[in-house]
């Protein structure tokens, strides 16, 4: 195990500086590389500002270095880990530091500062998400093998085809739409994470002196409904036909059948011995669910105006910010590649068998 | 995948000699040897499922391919001076007439099918994919979309003796400017002019969406094509040399399997521009690794298989090998992934329009959606219910075709075709 575990961290490394070398490359192939900002805004900058932002860029990429130099240098700066310098450029050795993104030439701010407010609202929407979508699949998976063949499970079996078909744009859309406005009906409200209001709301909902307060956490709760419910449908319905194939495999197993010679009853087999085996798909599947998610949490923080990674991401490339917009695609990237490892973790606690030696 | 069960009669790799045998074979009838694949495929159409699918597609393959006909501004016939004219014929572009051109011959290759042998009708088929649209876009002329009202005008003040219009009065660029009314601005809900209402700056939904069709069709197929192509190759070599050069490709399969992909088409919006063939390309390089993980799989199954081996000792090239013998037995998962890869392509591309990043001034069912919510609260369900219907019926259509050939080719399905 710690083999294995020592191993996977060490692959980390390669799957690093592919992920980097991409984003970097897409950056300094395109049109201008790296400087374009400095070229195309230069008939609206005033010369100090334009002198400042050249000295900052030559400090920060070394613009007449070769490609390898810069990348090394803008890798350095990216890491945690790594050469620190102090404001004149001077090196101070070696060892842990804050990560430098760059700076948001449109809002006037470290890209780190704008990443830390804006993640914890992606974050909160995949990690609530998640247990939803596991939840629903492996139900009504269990659910739709059982009854194989009948006209539940086949039924199902289209519909969350077409469930799974359904872009979560529309879905999105068409949930603000009719049932966020005044027009139609209003059950959800029409965006953000929190009401106004709800600084000063008490914690959990109470009954007072005015009527019902719906109190800090229901209102959370109201918000998050509509954007929750846009993230999850797709998942679980992708999950629930993969979970559904899994148990009918296992069902079929020659340990099921040794289970039931020895007269083990049913509801035992299914829980016991299937349900068990038939979750390790699931767990491999994640390493593809977990992209989509946080692409999916781009348009869903678009459509219910909620201030995560995606919705500054979109507006810096609205703004033409470059250094956000990379840094946004690094953390993603960084993210994905964590819980991809979460993932694999939990597969070799699942499954025993599994071994990497 | 790794185990399909084979249609009795076809144990044998493709283009294996027949088994000999002492006694008189038994008369089969007079047929060519068919591919594996068009077993598969003639099984896979006998599905509701990829029946509902096919149709669906053919009806937006139609529109795409016949959109100057369907939805214009242009009438059909006009007839001036006592002479017949086709203004909709004079102002075809060229890619109007790569399609129309692209469709005849896919005809006409479709009726020769049995006379042509298999290689023949591979090589005109890639080759007219490739040379038709180049050819068409040296020959004909981008027509200007200037004055798109002026058969209107025309008409209206008796100058046409007689106008033949097409079913939809309204190109997809035509924002009806000579019948804005001050007092019901665009976007305008579905009325008798404009069947499904209008967008925000007055073109008609319907004609957009037809238009639409082919971006949606061009999409899928040339992301996908491109994907499949990087996939094969790599998954191919994977497969087939094994040792570290599995371990190499690998690790690029994860890597690319690990950046989100939506997150990667901003960046290359950002700093490139919303191009539409740039989004395909990208869409199609961040998109392989399915296929390079099935066609590894494969590779790794058939590489010691005796017919293989058979084709290595005796001199054949390995390119040939691998592109001749080994690919044909170990395409069919990647056909089972390519329907999908397709409905996702299709969804990517209208996210992104949706985003607002999409190609700029082309018509797309994710900029329509787009419109439906306006930025001071209003809700325009118009533009969010049909355009969303056609995303989802077309994604749903390709994931119905693909299930339908997953199922055909899952070895418990085997004679259980619906």
């Amino acid at each position: 195990m710690l083999n294995y575990v020592i191993r996977r961290l060490l692959l980390i490394f390669p799957t690093l500086i592919g992920i980097t070398l991409v984003v970097f490359g897409t950056m300094s192939l395109s049109p201008g590389g790296v400087g374009a900002n400095l070229l195309s805004e230069e008939g609206s900058m005033r010369p100090q500002e334009r002198e400042a932002r050249r000295k900052y860029l030559n400090q920060r990429f070394g613009l007449d270095k070769p490609f390898v130099v810069q990348y090394g240098r803008w890798l350095n700066n990216v890491l945690p880990i790594g050469w620190k310098y102090n404001d004149a450029g001077v090196s101070t050795g070696v060892g842990f530091k804050v990560p430098d993104l760059g700076r948001s030439f449109v809002r006037e701010r470290p890209v780190v500062d704008m990443i830390a407010e804006s993640l914890p609202a992606t974050l909160l929407l995949n990690v609530l998400t998640i247990p939803f979508i596991y939840a629903i699949a492996i139900t009504s998976g269990v659910y739709a093998a059982k009854n194989q063949g009948k006209w539940m499970d086949v039924g199902t079996g289209t519909a969350f085809l077409a469930l799974w078909s359904i872009p979560s744009m529309w879905a999105g859309v068409m949930l603000i739409g009719f049932f966020a406005s005044k027009d139609y009906v209003q059950i959800f409200p029409t965006g953000g994470l929190h009401s106004t209001e709800s600084g000063t709301m008490q914690f959990l909902p109470a009954w007072g002196a005015n009527g019902f307060s719906r109190g800090y956490l229901l209102d959370a709760v109201w918000h998050l409904t509509a954007p929750v419910l846009t993230m999850t449908y797709g998942g679980f319905a992708f999950m629930s036909k993969v979970m559904r194939a899994s148990v009918l495999d296992n069902l079929s197993a020659d340990f099921v059948r040794t289970a039931r010679a020895k007269g083990v009853s049913d509801r035992v087999t299914l829980f016991r011995h299937v349900l068990r085996n038939s979750i390790l798909p699931l767990i491999t599947m994640a390493s593809s669910l977990l992209p989509g998610l946080l692409g999916g949490s781009i348009i869903v923080e678009r459509i219910f105006s909620i201030n995560g990674m995606g919705r500054l991401g979109l507006t810096a490339i609205e703004q033409r910010d470059s250094e956000v917009v990379l840094s946004i695609t690094l953390v993603a990237s960084m993210l994905t590649l964590t819980s991809i490892l979460i993932a694999d973790f939990c597969y070799t606690i699942a499954d025993p068998r599994v071994s990497y030696e | 995948m790794s185990s399909i069960s084979l249609p009795p009669g076809l144990a044998g790799p493709i283009g294996s000699p027949a088994q000999p045998s002492g006694e008189a074979p038994p008369r089969l009838p007079r047929e060519a040897p068919k591919f594996w694949l068009a077993i598969v495929l003639s099984q896979t159409v006998r599905r509701t499922g990829a029946r509902i699918g096919l149709a669906w597609v053919a009806v937006v393959v139609f529109c795409a391919v016949f959109a100057p006909f369907l939805a214009n501004s242009r009438p059909l016939l006009i007839k001036q001076n006592g002479a017949w004219s086709s203004p909709v014929i004079q102002s075809m572009n060229w890619a109007d007439v790569a399609l129309l051109l692209l469709t005849a011959i896919a005809i006409t290759l479709f009726f020769l099918r049995r006379i042509l042998s298999g290689r023949w009708l591979a090589i005109s088929t890639l080759g007219s994919i490739f040379i038709v649209p180049i050819v068409c876009y040296h020959v004909f002329p981008e027509q200007d979309n200037a004055r798109l009202g002026r058969f209107r005008q025309m008409q209206a003040s008796g100058e046409l003796q007689n106008v033949v219009w097409a079913p939809i009065r309204y190109s997809p660029e035509d924002h009806q400017r000579d019948s804005f009314d001050r007092n019901r601005p665009h976007p305008q809900k579905p009325s008798d002019a404009n069947a499904l209402g209008t967008e925000r700056i007055g073109a008609s939904v319907l004609s957009r969406m037809i238009h639409a069709c082919r971006i949606a069709l061009a999409v899928g197929f040339i992301a996908e094509g491109i994907a499949v192509v990087i996939g094969v190759i790599v998954g191919g070599l994977m497969g087939y040399f094994a040792g570290w050069v599995d371990l190499l490709g690998m690790r690029l399969v994860e890597i690319f399997s690990s950046i989100p992909s939506m997150y990667l088409l901003l960046t290359f919006v950002a700093f490139f521009g919303r191009d539409l063939y740039l989004i395909m390309v990208i869409i199609g390089i961040t998109s392989w690794t399915g296929y390079a993980y099935f066609t590894r799989a494969e590779f790794l199954r058939l590489r010691k298989q005796d017919f293989v081996l058979a084709a290595v000792a005796s001199g054949v090239p390995t390119w040939r090998v691998l592109f001749t013998h080994i690919l044909p037995n170990g395409l069919t998962p990647v056909l089972v992934s390519l329907s999908f890869g397709v409905a996702s392509a299709i969804l990517v591309e209208s996210t992104l329009s949706f985003l607002g990043l999409g190609p700029e001034d082309t018509a797309s069912w994710g900029s329509l959606l787009n419109q439906a919510v306006a930025a001071g609260g209003g809700f325009y369900w118009w533009l969010a219910t049909f355009p969303g219907i056609a995303i989802f019926l077309t994604v749903f259509s390709y994931n119905l075709i693909g299930e339908a050939l997953r199922d055909t080719l899952d070895p418990r399905f085997q004679g259980r075709a619906r």
